[in-house]
């Protein structure tokens, strides 16, 4: 039992992550990309083939999915300058897609359908931190970090232009701030973040493959900014406990049988949703009256 | 002979999207309402087909039902999901995630009711003939091209020409002028839904019985349609169904070249060069920004 909560705090810890760094894009830039599960892939691609191939360290491996998850979200940011809107949602959907087939497809990099397995215990600094709790520690302390750095960049020049961005592009850019710059850096930010929980994933997981970065990810990442509440640091992390504890709890449940539990569980996040968009736009940990 | 082969079966698959694309964008130009549910119509549509021929009803009646549902649904949308949502705020992503959530909700449950995996309603209309030396087509693919181009012409007719469809084209145009002329735009919008989501019904009744059913439908034919509607311009009837046939010729040729596995990807490669190039689209007007 302990074992099993351990773990579910791991992973509520590594989604927590990438929820918040969602949130940098959703609730702060207001680019509202569906392609989040992409860098958290790219991220757990790199630091899967690093523990692999060379060194399994932990902060190497974050370091370096970071890195080359922020590096291609020029991709993202690309469509992000073009474009706004439902157009921008309709680009992110394309490159959500296109690297789906792209990591089914690359076989020598990602191991195709079969994923890569056999990823090493987490070390850091040569010493092993494969045990269950050591690593939730780790995780808690990226994830504090990241908090931490989100909140110091939100409440500083940088957070306040991008609101202004998310809320009105043209009065941000008549007062004289780089549009462009900005809107790449918090794509860039959100990106490389997001790149830092894949790796933090892969160790968790030991095993990485595309099952895990589809666009049903992306959206389950999405529900869990939203429902929790946009443009807030504790929003998205109601939104990883719901969501996750959900499925857990569900399994408990006497009269679902097993088989429908992923259809229960959808039927519910979905409802959820809709049903705070109508009535709670601002999410759960939002402010009540709507901000517009 | 496998290009022909591959080209027909693109313009098949085309025919399809364009019915599906331009209901959507018939709903767009006239609501300013992304409607993202539109696949979740699809799914619903297609799964009420299936449902009664598997009772031993006859096709005309599943047609009939499924246009019942389709219509149902999109109409439910509109009332239930958008007007609530559109009196209080309206940005666009609320509306969105709404719309979305509703596609996951209607997914599930068809889960749930009918399982993961293919459904196929059985038809002698797919029995493949040997037209030319190497050339294999079905009665359907007559059927699928012949009730496109019906269907455009109705609709086209029905826009250019009668009150409705005029309304409707001012509703896209300026909403306010409209409510000063006296017409209700919530009518007009409601029109829009129904007709909208009626034209999911060929498509979906055709897929059941050629490559069939699958919950997940509901998410392809709205990334599809979102597609169609982006490269044709948004709005634009004309443009999201030539972009339909054009993705649906592009998904299947790609198969000459490379593996199956990226003929879906493909579609998307050419949404999101449109996207980076020419975001108004084939028909659009300038939208950047």
């Amino acid at each position: 039992m302990i074992a099993y909560l351990l773990n579910l705090a791991t992973l509520a810890t590594v989604f927590g992550i990438l929820a918040a760094s969602l949130n940098l894009l959703i609730g702060y830039a207001g680019i509202f990309s569906i392609a989040h599960a992409v860098f958290f892939g790219i991220g757990a691609y790199t630091g899967a083939q690093l523990a692999i191939l060379f060194i399994p360290d932990v902060l190497l491996a974050c370091l370096a999915g970071g890195v080359l998850a922020g590096a291609l979200s020029l991709c993202l940011a690309l469509p992000a300058l073009r474009v706004r809107g439902e157009y921008f949602v309709a680009a992110s959907l394309g490159l959500q897609m296109m690297a789906v087939t792209l990591f089914s497809e690359a076989h020598s990099l990602t191991g195709g359908h079969g994923g890569l397995v056999g990823i090493p215990m987490p070390t850091l600094f040569g010493i092993d931190i494969s045990e269950p709790a050591t690593f939730l520690v780790f995780c808690l302390l990226v994830l504090g970090g990241v908090l931490l750095a989100i909140r110091m960049l939100m409440r500083g020049s940088f957070g306040r232009a991008l609101m202004a961005i998310r809320d009105s592009e043209s009065a941000a850019e008549a007062f004289g701030k780089d549009v462009p710059r900005l809107k790449t850096l918090a794509v860039g930010l959100g990106c490389t973040l997001a790149g830092v929980a894949g790796a933090l994933f892969a160790f968790y997981m030991a095993f990485v493959n595309v099952e895990s970065f589809t666009l049903e990810q992306s959206i389950l990442v999405m529900a869990m900014v939203i429902i929790g509440g946009t443009a807030t640091l504790a929003g998205p992390l109601v939104g990883v406990l719901l969501l996750l504890l959900l499925p857990a709890a569900l399994s408990f449940l006497p009269f679902i049988p097993p088989t429908q539990i992923g259809a229960v569980q959808q039927l519910i996040y979905g409802g959820a949703m809709t049903l705070l968009m109508i009535f709670r736009p601002a999410g759960l940990a939002g402010q009540s009256t709507g901000r517009r | 002979m496998l290009f022909l082969q591959l080209l027909f079966n693109g313009i098949q698959t085309g025919a399809i999207y364009a019915l599906t694309a331009a209901g959507f964008a018939l709903i767009f130009g006239a609501t300013r309402i992304f409607h993202v549910a539109h696949g979740a119509s699809f799914a619903l549509a297609g799964y009420a087909f299936l449902m009664c021929s598997q009772a031993g009803l006859p096709w005309p009646v599943g047609c009939l039902a499924a246009l019942a549902v389709a219509v149902a649904f999109g109409l439910g949308m509109d009332a239930f999901i958008y007007r609530p949502i559109q009196r209080h705020e309206g940005s666009f992503f609320t509306v969105f995630v709404a719309a979305f959530g509703m596609t996951i909700v209607v997914q599930s449950l068809i889960e749930i009711g009918f399982g993961r995996g293919f459904a196929v309603v059985p038809s002698a209309l797919t029995m493949a003939k040997e037209v030319m030396p190497g050339l294999y087509l079905a009665n359907i693919f007559w059927v699928a091209v012949g009730v496109a181009v019906v269907l455009f012409a109705i609709v086209g007719l029905f826009l250019e020409r009668t009150r409705a469809g005029i309304g409707l084209r001012a509703l896209s145009e300026n909403p306010e002028l409209l409510r000063a002329y006296g017409l209700s735009s919530r009518k007009l919008s409601a029109l829009a839904f129904g007709l909208g989501s009626a034209l999911t019904v060929p498509g979906a009744v055709l897929t059941a019985v050629t490559s069939g059913l699958q919950p997940a439908i509901s998410a392809q034919v709205m990334l599809i349609s979102l597609a169609s509607a982006v490269v044709g311009g948004i709005g634009s009837l004309r443009g999201a169904a030539l972009a339909g046939l054009l993705l649906g010729v592009v998904e299947n040729l790609v198969i000459s070249v490379l593996d199956t596995q990226w003929s879906s990807a493909a579609g998307f490669v050419v949404l999101f060069i449109f996207i980076l190039f020419k975001p108004s689209g084939l028909f659009g007007q300038a939208v950047t920004r």
